[in-house]
């Protein structure tokens, strides 16, 4: 009897997971993994023998298991009770790259999605979680500072005389880790940063976001549950652009602060870990007191613009996106800041939290991602007659040739022509001096 | 496909069990068999089944030539044949590359590096076709007539991935005639739900500790954290394998079919020999019948047999250099061991254990490292740095994964061993396991589905053999 009742028992729970697939409404997307679902690869000779129909069915089946969500909640708390977990234990776990690259969602339409950043793309090696914070251990590298500092150099070259153009680079959040014997990333943060500002030439401006925020390192300068840096922390980059650029910056009282609770970013996503759970983050920000209006632009032209949100209301594991709406190929947002200012911000996501403090000093901002954009950066400099361009990419970016090179292609892409300016049109072009150094973008 | 997926799990068995059964018709039974089995290896190898099917059909008729031209010299010639064919597949595809990058250290070789990839599990089913052949030139068995009773036999879903290395003897008879039990199909779900267990709860999470501990470059290793590592990846090899092998013969007991058994608690093991005899059994069996007793076995030149088999069994595992040291090591320590065997008698069972757990455990990190560099400073750096033996990141994964060592623990005991003879006691577990047994399976298949879908997905190791 016994028998008879475990063969039904498994075969039930095996047929009510095959039932549940086939009858409940399948999801297109998953919120917390910023991406879309596997979709059924159709089936013919060419994908059957490349094994894609087959790897494309299982990533259907498993993308589509009935109460997947829920399940994978219950396996974060298996995990968690593998052992004894202490809070203020420091645990070193390994993010390892994912087997096959999450598609990008690039909808516009849907709105509370944003572009997989390029941490969850790249990022693989030690991850520290201590009291509940999560923190990827490193400090880049003085050389691949030199490669990225080359690269502005040469926007700055074939920009000089018109547009200055500046770097806005923060560190990584173990620079401030609270506990002495992690205090070398600090330094090394602190050293590539540096030598970013030691190899910059042609009148590239440096911005020592570092040193700004290591006077600040008391505060939360970073979220714990995810890689970006908070409010605070971008303000304080944003301050240390100001000295940079002979701005005032406004300070945060002088700002809307708002608040919003449990935010569980990349960094929770990427350990699952329970302990980062119970410690999801409040995301404070800042809104400065002026008016804007922001549109994107899709990946190569400028059709169609759709209205975005400068500060947009994101929530979820997706809190991150309540900056500029997230990240676009293209967003520009006009101010009610009448004063001519023109700038333009090559970011990742990572400038996001920045780009929102200038609103109070420009009266127009080209916000564009390098990752995603196919506009040519020079033509929109010189046909909207952008006076500043700033470099606030993440540490990250500035630590792969990879990425270095997609912000140098942003020069030469075959992307359309802007609109021309609702100002007149302008007879300015950039002219090379005779004793400017070769033009290499 | 592997078994521990959404895929295998939630659609391939039920509809595989669900056709299986809707017939009472033993012919019928095996052509649904045969063509799930078709449909399981053309899911991992849509082109490469052409290989399968090649090896099967090939012997098939040898193994009709062999028993036509039984007592002579032809049986022999087509025996030989058959073993040169199929020794030159599995050398083609799995150890052409290893060949191209060594002879052209010594020769400049008039052509490029063969490009060839190696299908999924051809290690495994080219050993049970040899051994096919081989039985029926010995008489052991009858020739199949059948040939799809033979093509099932060889391309057996439950088997073609990752072994056991099934014998035709002992399926052929649950392959020509077998009956529905519910005693069967509970042991079967219990056995495989077990397997899953191993795999997705002991070994991959064994295979992340490895990862973090080895894999990332070892400059900051100290001699704590290497060992801990090598001592995850023995944790990982052995649920691993084990576990896949739990499925197989779960799923095949499933279906009524009896598959031998492959492992038998090693690392209870009281010395190499004896590890060896409990590790792999199929593959242990499978060298000791058609290798070494041909070669003399231990009537004549024992310790040149044991050498040649422990540096094939090495070559088998993979077509590297490590492989061929490590079945080296070991042919070194069994020959030793056999001298020795007057001191093992003597020698306490726990200092045994100890000294048997060493050998084995050192010997994964040359099972490890391909790269010799890489191993040689893993062993002199490393391994033996015992200035800096302490560590506190040890100490933090021991204690965040300490339910999880004592379920590891408790898993590599042989309590079987220890209470079968305790009348009373061996009762009281054995009823106590056969009522839980829905529970627990039940919670096995749960945990294990929240876990696959929790996590990536993580091939199995042995699945490149």
């Amino acid at each position: 009897m016994i028998h008879k009742i475990n063969v039904i028992v498994f075969l039930s729970a095996i047929l009510i997971g095959t039932t549940a697939f086939f009858t409940l409404k399948k999801e297109k997307i998953s919120v917390d993994e910023k991406r879309e679902l596997a979709e059924m690869k159709p089936f013919n000779w060419e994908t059957f023998t490349q094994k894609e129909w087959s790897k494309g069915t299982a990533a259907y089946l498993a993308d589509h298991f009935p109460f997947r969500k829920a399940l994978i909640d219950g396996s974060d708390k298996i995990k968690a009770a593998k052992g004894i977990i202490l809070e203020t234990q420091e645990r070193i776990i390994l993010a390892k790259k994912p087997l096959k690259k999450p598609k990008t969602v690039i909808d516009p339409t849907i709105s509370h999605m944003s572009y997989v950043d390029d941490f969850e793309e790249d990022y693989t090696g030690d991850l520290l979680i201590l009291n509940g914070r999560v923190y990827n251990l490193t400090g880049g590298s003085t050389k691949m500072a030199a490669v990225f500092a080359k690269m502005v150099n040469e926007y700055a070259s074939a920009l000089k005389g018109h547009t200055t153009v500046y770097t806005a680079v923060p560190p990584v959040a173990c620079a401030f880790i609270p506990v002495e014997k992690y205090k070398k990333y600090n330094t090394q943060n602190r050293n590539t940063l540096a030598a970013i500002g030691a190899n910059l030439k042609n009148g590239a401006v440096f911005s020592d976001v570092f040193t700004e925020l290591n006077n600040h390192s008391g505060e939360q300068l970073f979220f714990g549950t995810d890689h970006h840096w908070n409010a605070t922390g971008a303000y304080y980059g944003y301050v240390a652009f100001c000295k940079a650029a002979g701005l005032t910056p406004v300070p945060l009282a002088k700002m809307d602060k708002k608040i919003k609770y449990g935010f569980l970013g990349t960094m929770y996503q990427t350990t699952r870990d329970q302990s980062v759970k119970e410690h999801a983050d409040t995301f404070k920000y800042y809104i400065p007191k002026v008016a804007t209006k922001a549109v994107r632009y899709s990946e190569y032209n400028y059709n169609s613009p759709q209205r975005v949100s400068v500060f947009a209301n994101s929530n979820g594991g997706n809190m991150y996106s309540t900056f500029v709406s997230g990240d676009h190929p293209l967003i520009k947002i006009t101010t009610g800041v009448k004063n001519g200012r023109k700038c333009a911000v090559v970011k990742n996501s990572m400038g996001n939290a920045f780009s929102v403090f200038l609103i109070s000093h420009f009266e127009e901002i080209y916000v564009i991602d390098f990752r995603y954009s196919k506009h040519n950066l020079m033509s929109l400099i010189r046909e909207n007659k952008i006076d500043d361009l700033i470099f606030a990419v993440g540490l990250y970016a500035t630590m792969s040739n990879g990425t270095i090179n997609m912000m140098r292609r942003l020069a030469s892409h075959a992307g359309m022509a802007p609109p021309a300016p609702p100002t007149k049109p302008s007879n300015d072009t950039i002219r090379k001096s005779p004793n400017q150094q070769p033009d290499t973008l | 496909m592997a078994f521990s997926s959404i895929t295998f799990l939630y659609f391939f068995l039920p509809l595989a069990l669900g056709f299986h059964y809707l017939f009472k018709n033993m012919v019928y039974r095996n052509i649904v068999l045969l063509l799930f089995s078709l449909i399981f290896y053309a899911w991992g190898e849509p082109i490469m089944i052409l290989v399968l099917l090649f090896t099967a059909l090939f012997d098939y008729g040898n193994g009709l030539l062999i028993e036509r031209f039984r007592g002579s010299l032809k049986a022999k010639v087509v025996l030989v044949f058959s073993i040169i064919v199929n020794i030159g597949a599995l050398v083609a595809f799995k150890y052409s590359g290893f060949l191209y990058d060594n002879l052209s250290l010594l020769f400049d070789l008039p052509f490029q590096r063969p490009k060839v990839f190696l299908p999924i599990g051809i290690s495994f089913y080219i050993f049970r076709t040899l051994s096919y052949t081989t039985d029926v030139y010995r008489g052991t068995v009858a020739a199949q007539r059948n040939p799809f009773s033979y093509l099932l036999y060889i391309s057996l879903f439950q088997l073609t991935f990752m072994g056991p290395i099934a014998r035709y003897e002992q399926l052929q008879p649950t392959l020509e005639s077998r009956h529905f039990s519910w005693n069967d199909f509970s042991a079967g779900i219990n056995r495989f739900c077990l397997g899953l267990f191993k795999k997705i709860l002991i070994a991959n999470v064994a295979a992340e500790l490895t990862d973090k501990y080895l894999v990332n470059g070892f400059s900051d290793l100290t001699g704590a954290d290497a060992w801990f590592g090598i001592v995850m990846f023995s944790i990982y090899l052995y649920f691993d394998f084990s576990g896949y092998s739990d499925m197989a013969i779960g799923i095949g007991r499933m279906f009524g079919l009896h598959i031998l058994e492959n492992f038998r608690h090693p690392y209870a093991a009281i010395s190499v020999a004896d590890f060896y005899r409990r590790w792999h059994i199929s593959l242990g069996t499978f060298f000791r019948d058609y290798v070494y007793i041909p070669l003399g076995g231990n009537r004549k030149y024992q310790d040149r047999n044991i050498f040649i088999v422990w540096m094939l069994t090495g070559l088998w595992h993979g077509a590297q250099w490590n492989y061929v040291l490590w079945g080296c090591y070991f042919g070194v320590i069994m020959i030793l061991e056999k001298y020795a065997r007057s001191v093992l008698a003597v020698t306490p069972r726990f200092l045994k254990h100890t000294y048997t757990l060493i050998l084995i455990v050192f010997s994964r990190a040359i099972f490890y490292f391909e790269d010799f560099d890489a191993l040689w400073n893993f062993i002199t750096i490393h391994l033996f740095d015992f200035h800096t033996f302490s560590n506190l990141g040890i100490a933090v994964d021991v204690t965040t994964h300490i339910y999880w060592l004592t379920i590891v623990i408790i898993l590599c005991i042989p309590w079987n061993e220890f209470i079968r003879n305790t009348g009373k006691v061996w009762r009281f577990f054995t009823q106590s396991y056969l009522y839980t047994s829905p529970i627990i399976s039940l919670a096995f298949l749960v945990l294990s589905t929240m876990m696959i879908l929790g996590s990536s997905f993580n091939p199995f190791f042995y699945q490149k053999f």
